[in-house]
């Protein structure tokens, strides 16, 4: 049987790569140390598969076709196609495609019904935690894509029953294997929207603290009241919110917590102690 | 409520060749999208606060990249939209 060995949330902010020369030594520092410290609990983890929750950034879907969520279940996965991150070192990344098909049947199982593809390219959401948490080589990667970008969204309460759904494939997927999940994404920024830049600090931390707390039903209270307010990349929560449902809503350990104004993001990093 | 064409424009910039394309003769790829006349008339005129009402914020956002527009004067812009509450002028 197949074990659930690590949950872990990172941020994913594209201008860790882009501005990564522009940003405060501060700022460096605390991405490095959140990204290292991220990876060493991953490597000490010694997952051989990697199930990576992730938006898509308008690279595989566009709205002819938008899944609100959909499993990669393809046997390799291109690499990210921004031309500004040519310095990723993979181009293609292995897939998993039998804990993916296990991971989809267990889902309609479960009255869920994701949207399922066979070819899907990795954009930053995947590839930046990826990355800078030093993971090379890398598990195989099962993508999960949660649309957080264009709504209507899935609501926080499906996306935690879907990481509790995640927890349960990994429990009765029948090989032995070794299994993490990586939310990546969050906490608050605004993108291409009139307060684009700002951070919600306050949010944030009361966000931290829901997820510290353990109380499914106020952590839901508190983001359908304060997510709409905490800007459109704060939709991202809700991929931490599926980590958090995979752990059972209980372990949460915030690795760091910083804002990064040149990052334009609250970037934020954790893992989840399984009981 | 999105602006079909407006967005499938700014997704398709995301090949790099059509981005090329675009910033050499920016009428011609027009051309090949039906945008609706006030739409169209945004694009050309760079009118961000037009065209925030009509596309995914982060769309909006890759598309001035590309574009060439300099990033505080794209924030600028935008900021400026909070006060701005109408849409792409009908004229």
């Amino acid at each position: 049987m197949a074990e659930l060995v690590g949950v872990y949330a990172a941020s994913h902010g594209p201008m860790i790569v882009r501005n990564w020369k522009m940003l405060a030594p501060a700022e460096q520092e605390s991405l490095t140390s959140a990204f290292s410290e991220l990876g060493r609990r991953i490597k000490a983890a010694r997952p051989d598969a990697l199930i990576v929750i992730s938006p898509d950034h308008w690279v595989n879907f566009f709205i002819d076709n938008l899944p609100a969520i959909c499993v990669g279940v393809g046997e390799a996965h291109d690499g990210p196609p921004e031309p500004w991150f040519t310095e990723f070192p993979h181009r293609k990344m292995a897939g998993h495609p039998p804990l993916a098909e296990h991971v989809v049947s267990t889902a309609l199982e479960r009255d869920f019904e994701p949207s399922v593809s066979y070819k899907l390219a990795l954009d930053h959401g995947f590839c930046i935690p990826l990355w800078k948490a030093g993971l090379d080589p890398l598990p195989a990667i099962v993508p999960v894509i949660f649309n957080d970008l264009e709504p209507p969204f899935p609501s926080v309460k499906r996306c935690y029953a879907w990481g509790d759904m995640l927890a349960e494939a990994v429990a009765s997927y029948p090989d032995k294997l070794r299994v993490g999940i990586l939310a990546t994404g969050g906490l608050s920024h605004s993108i291409g929207e009139p307060d684009m830049g700002r951070i919600d600090e306050e949010f944030d931390r009361d966000c931290i603290r829901h997820f510290e707390n353990g109380d499914a039903p106020a952590l839901f209270d508190f983001l359908n009241e304060r997510l709409p307010g905490a800007g459109n990349g704060a939709s991202e929560v809700r991929n931490w919110v599926a980590a958090h449902g995979a752990a059972r809503g209980r372990g949460f350990d915030l690795i760091r917590y910083d804002p990064i104004p040149n990052v334009y993001v609250g970037c934020g990093f954790a893992s989840w102690t399984l009981g | 409520m999105r602006d079909y064409w407006l967005s499938k424009l700014f997704f398709d910039l995301q090949s790099p060749p059509l981005a090329d394309e675009y910033r050499a003769d920016r009428n011609a790829v027009l051309a090949r999208y039906p945008l609706k006349p006030a739409v169209h008339a945004a694009v050309e005129a760079d009118d961000v606060a037009a065209l925030s009402r009509l596309v995914n914020p982060y769309l909006l956002r890759f598309y001035f990249l590309m574009a060439g527009m300099p990033e505080a004067d794209f924030l600028r812009r935008i900021r400026a939209t909070a006060s701005t509450p109408t849409g792409v002028s009908r004229g």
